[in-house]
């Protein structure tokens, strides 16, 4: 609970108060009018409570919100990085179960605590992902009849 | 009690035999992400065009009734509410299954949505006429209040700071502008393709409750977790029973609730949940315990969730108008049979008609029967190690959100409001009044433009709005609403300092 | 690893990449998708899913049609995407509404026009009825017109939204009485609109035919005229808008149909344009979609082209006096 929480709080807050901002202008400025009544009454709402956070934050009056250390960050980078590639790139890029499959096994890699150096985690982590793209195919494809993104492989 | 002469034919071989595929089916497709029953309903539509219209009935009513109760599952072991209904069970339920008592409240949840559903049922049996004209008598500006009372519920739902779930309510009401207006047709706020349409409501709940629970994942890093040395609690059946036999006033609450407002056409079975978690949290003893697997948070919202599933079939079946989606689809199952909802049902072919309300009913049993089945199996999902179990719902979140429109953008959005709400949460926002702005934000906005322009050319916004028993009567228990919140608030000052309200979430998150 | 898995996707992406540029003579080869841009469970979802329940047949397509919906602001939503995201590749289809999305086009603020779409086949036609409660003290056109005259502005009737065949059907009684009315557009399409009329929070409504036709079934309702150039065989007994003295013609018919995105291969166009007609006038799919009060109309592509251009024009025409 230190000068990085705070400034964390007066950073989070403050990309909160300017998107209420941003809001409230292009509420009362665009066309038509009549169409951007309800969004005006909400941004000004929205403006208002954003502020008083952004201000409770700068004061270092914040009550609630942990925050993130920094071990926390670096846990969360590689796995956060993975998955974004995974939803905004691959899925679409490589097909949805090929996609799928490579990501599984990824963040599987990255944050299973078992030995990297024993074969049995390896076996087991195929396994593992075999076993969930199995259902995933069962479930979406042979019952649902979702017809997924397809590049390579199925 | 004509009901009662036509139990028989849910019994015969073939149509039992449909009533519980059409009951496993629906639990199954209830617990899939991106599944509403809306549209586990609709898939099943084409499997009756070869049945004959009870049969047909059979297989949807049993397949909605189990479906809504589905969402538990989901909701409960994964934190991914299935459709806007499960919101509710996942502020307590899931909180619950990550302490190891997954059993626990996979049993509180069925049975509560016995209860309910049971009496959901029986109103429709027995109350048809009187529900029809309730159903009818919420027009406009009646709606418009019912959506503000929501809005009172957000400063009080799931938040430590009631500025920041306010806050968060307001992200939600905004989001819900985006795209096209529904009256107008006017675009607004699209600053992307993925938006171009608006925020659908499923893959946002998806992203919402889902990835910031696997990124939470991800902050844990390679360490063996807790998760797997936690032993899963064995529950004995009969200990959830007298549970949930105890928590009357929590069952009561959800059921009521459920039932009166769940039939308020277009309206109720989105908010329902919420509401019922609300007020029970509101007059419980044990207010501090909610959110943290208390077992009356559960209670009250399946209690409510599937007491809604009789009572919204009431416009359907009296007046012949589909209140909310899910029947709308069913409207289309009667039809292709040849048989018009409303008088025309019940007076020329009182078979299909109690056969189907029968077999919701018997669906409810067998539903919490199977429920119960599976419950001590499904909570060894809380033994699952944290890499594994991360990746599993990344996997389904993505399969989940594109499967409802079979859309990139909703997979777009629904990882941007995930990842974007994983930090807000960081920083004390929550995602259940952000969740709540989003549904209400449409339902309040629609009805007040309508409103407005029946009022614009009968008489005068003021008396329109502000004039009549019902109109005072909503405004009556916003305004009581509010004034309690704050009372609670000021007495209470729930978090008095910041190491408190800290020490609190830690035990939480 | 990870390279060997790169270098094998690229080789296969390669290998697929070459497969698919074909003549499509062996379309389908998987099941296809239709957009629906209503919600499920409303009328257009109805029949989309009758009339495609026997494309999996081998005298249809042979493979199956998957409905998908995507509600929204009048059908705007699911043409927006349907002309700028979908994929042209014979496999995404879509349903059609005339007036609507014609009508929505020349308002404009939308991705679409009648240009972004080709027509495969039509297969019904939707009249839309003025309705009012059954309690109602009107019992023709008539006293609607003359309770509108003696309080202009004043009666309020409901419809599925602005700039859907409604919303038409309601410009074209405004303009042929020539008097004012309070057109109350719904969000909850034409069931919210059917339910403001029943519930009397509205004095009257325009809606479908074919819910009405239930509606009235049911006893709810009362129908004072059909927006269309003579009866329907649904409802023998009501008069037409010309009959009771209005200048109306069919431009609200609300035309139901599929196409395809522009830039679909000409070979799957015509496949399609030959198949689909075919698939619809099925002997099941005409029971079921009687069974269910919903009229059928079957059009070819051609005759569709031409319906979708005369349209164009007389909506031109009626809209540019807004």
């Amino acid at each position: 609970m230190s000068a990085m929480w705070q400034t964390q709080h007066v950073v989070a807050s403050g990309i909160v108060a300017a998107v209420g901002v941003a809001v409230a202008y292009i509420s009362y400025t665009a066309q038509p009018a009549q169409a951007f009544l309800f969004p005006r009454l909400i941004s000004t709402v929205f403006v208002v409570l954003a502020l008083w956070t952004f201000g409770k934050a700068l004061i270092g009056k914040t009550k609630v919100g942990n925050g993130l250390n920094r071990t926390q960050m670096i846990n969360i980078a590689p796995g956060l990085v993975v998955a974004l590639i995974y939803i905004f790139w691959a899925a679409k890029g490589l097909g949805f179960y090929t996609a799928t499959t490579i990501a599984f096994f990824i963040l599987l890699t990255l944050y299973d605590p078992a030995p990297h150096n024993k074969l049995r985690t390896w076996i087991k982590r195929v396994l593992i992902t075999a076993g969930f793209l199995a259902v995933m195919y069962g479930l979406f494809a042979m019952l649902l009849k979702v017809y997924t993104p397809r590049e390579i492989f199925f | 009690m004509e009901f009662i002469g036509y139990m028989g034919d849910v019994f015969t071989p073939i149509n039992f035999a449909l009533l519980l595929i059409g009951t496993i089916g629906g639990l199954i497709l209830g617990a899939t992400p991106g599944l509403s029953p809306t549209m586990a309903v609709a898939l099943l539509i084409p499997f009756t065009f070869k049945l004959d219209a009870t049969q047909g009935l059979i297989l949807l009513g049993a397949a909605y009734t189990s479906t809504v109760a589905g969402g538990a599952v989901s909701a409960i072991l994964l934190k991914i509410p299935g459709a806007p209904a499960n919101i509710a069970t996942t502020l307590d339920g899931h909180t619950m299954a990550r302490n190891g008592q997954g059993a626990k409240a996979l049993q509180l949840s069925f049975l509560a949505s016995l209860v309910g559903g049971v009496f959901g049922v029986m109103l429709l049996i027995f109350l048809t006429p009187v529900l029809a004209q309730w159903a009818l008598a919420f027009g406009p500006s009646h709606l418009f209040w019912l959506a503000i009372l929501g809005v009172t519920v957000i400063g009080s739902l799931d938040s430590s700071s009631v500025v920041k779930g306010l806050l968060s309510g307001c992200i939600g009401l905004w989001l819900a502008t985006i795209g096209f207006d529904d009256i107008m047709g006017a675009q607004r706020f699209i600053f992307h393709d993925a938006v171009a349409g608006g925020i659908n409501i499923i893959p946002a709940l998806i992203g919402l409750f889902a990835i910031p629970q696997v990124i939470t994942m991800f902050a844990n890093g390679r360490k063996p977790s807790e998760a797997e040395v936690l032993s899963v609690e064995r529950h004995p059946i009969r200990k959830a029973i007298s549970e949930v036999a105890r928590r009357t006033r929590a069952l009561s609450i959800g059921t009521a609730v459920g039932s009166f407002i769940g039939l308020i056409p277009g309206v109720g079975g989105q908010i329902a949940g919420l509401v019922a978690y609300d007020q029970s949290k509101k007059v419980s003893s044990e207010r501090a315990k909610f959110g943290t697997g208390h077992s009356e948070g559960i209670i009250a919202a399946e209690s409510a969730n599937n007491a809604m599933v009789g009572p919204s079939l009431v416009p359907l079946l009296t007046l012949s108008i589909p209140g909310s989606p899910t029947a709308a689809v069913l409207l289309g199952g009667l039809l292709i049979h040849g048989i018009f909802p409303g008088s025309d049902l019940f007076d020329n072919h009182p078979q299909v008609a109690w056969t189907f309300i029968n077999s919701m009913l018997i669906g409810q049993i067998m539903m919490c029967i199977f429920g119960l089945y599976v419950a001590g199996l499904a909570a060894r999902v809380a033994q699952v190690p944290n890499a594994v179990m991360a990746a599993v719902v990344l996997g389904l979140a993505v399969f989940g959100s594109y499967s409802v429109q079979h859309s990139m953008g909703d997979v777009y959005v629904m990882a941007a409001l995930g990842t974007g709400m994983y930090f807000l949460e960081r920083f004390g926002f929550s995602a259940a009044p952000l969740v709540l702005g989003l549904i209400l934000g449409p339902i309040a906005e629609a009805n007040f433009v309508q409103g407005s322009m029946i009022a614009n050319a009968t008489s005068n916004l003021g008396t329109y709005f502000l004039t009549g028993p019902l109109n005072l009567t909503l405004i009556g228990i916003v305004v009581a609403s509010i004034v309690y919140s704050v009372w609670m608030e000021l007495r209470h000052r729930r978090y008095t300092t910041k190491d408190e309200a800290v020490a609190k979430e830690e035990a939480l998150s | 690893m990870r390279k060997l898995i790169a270098a094998a996707s690229m080789a296969l992406l390669s290998l697929t990449g070459a497969a698919s540029a074909d003549d499509h003579g062996n379309y389908p080869e998987r099941p296809l998708m239709m957009m629906v841009s209503y919600g499920a469970g409303g009328a257009t979802d109805f029949q989309a899913r009758i009339v495609t329940m026997t494309a999996g047949n081998e005298d249809a397509l042979g493979m199956p049609i998957a409905i998908i919906n995507k509600p929204g602001a009048g059908g705007r939503v699911g043409w927006n995407w349907f002309a700028t995201q979908a994929e042209a590749d014979g496999y995404t289809l879509g349903a059609y509404n005339i007036p609507h999305f014609i009508a929505q086009s020349i308002e404009g603020g939308v991705s679409y026009s009648a240009d972004s779409f080709e027509p495969i086949a039509n297969w019904g036609a939707d009249p839309a009825v003025f309705v009012v409660a059954a309690d109602s003290p009107f019992n023709s056109m008539e006293d609607v017109v003359n309770y509108a005259k003696e309080n202009p502005g004043q009666l309020t009737f409901s419809g599925a939204g602005l700039f859907v065949g409604h919303h038409i059907a309601a410009l074209q009684l405004e303009k042929a009485a020539g008097v004012k009315l309070a057109y109350i557009p719904n969000n909850k399409g034409g069931a919210g609109a059917m339910k403001a009329v029943i519930a009397g929070e509205v004095l009257g409504g325009v809606n479908n035919l074919s819910d009405a036709f239930r509606a009235r079934e049911a006893g709810n309702v009362k129908i004072l005229g059909v927006f269309d150039l003579e009866r329907n065989d649904f409802l023998p007994d009501v008069p037409t808008m010309a009959e009771q003295g209005f200048d109306i013609d069919n431009s609200s018919v609300n035309f139901r149909g599929v196409m395809v995105p522009k830039g679909t291969p000409q070979p799957i166009i015509d496949k399609l344009a030959a198949t689909v007609p075919e698939m619809f006038k099925n002997g099941r799919v005409a029971k079921k979609m009687k069974a269910g009060g919903s009229p059928m109309h079957i059009m070819t592509r051609d005759e569709v082209l031409e319906m979708w251009a005369a349209r164009e024009e007389t909506l031109q025409e009626l809209l540019s006096g807004l």
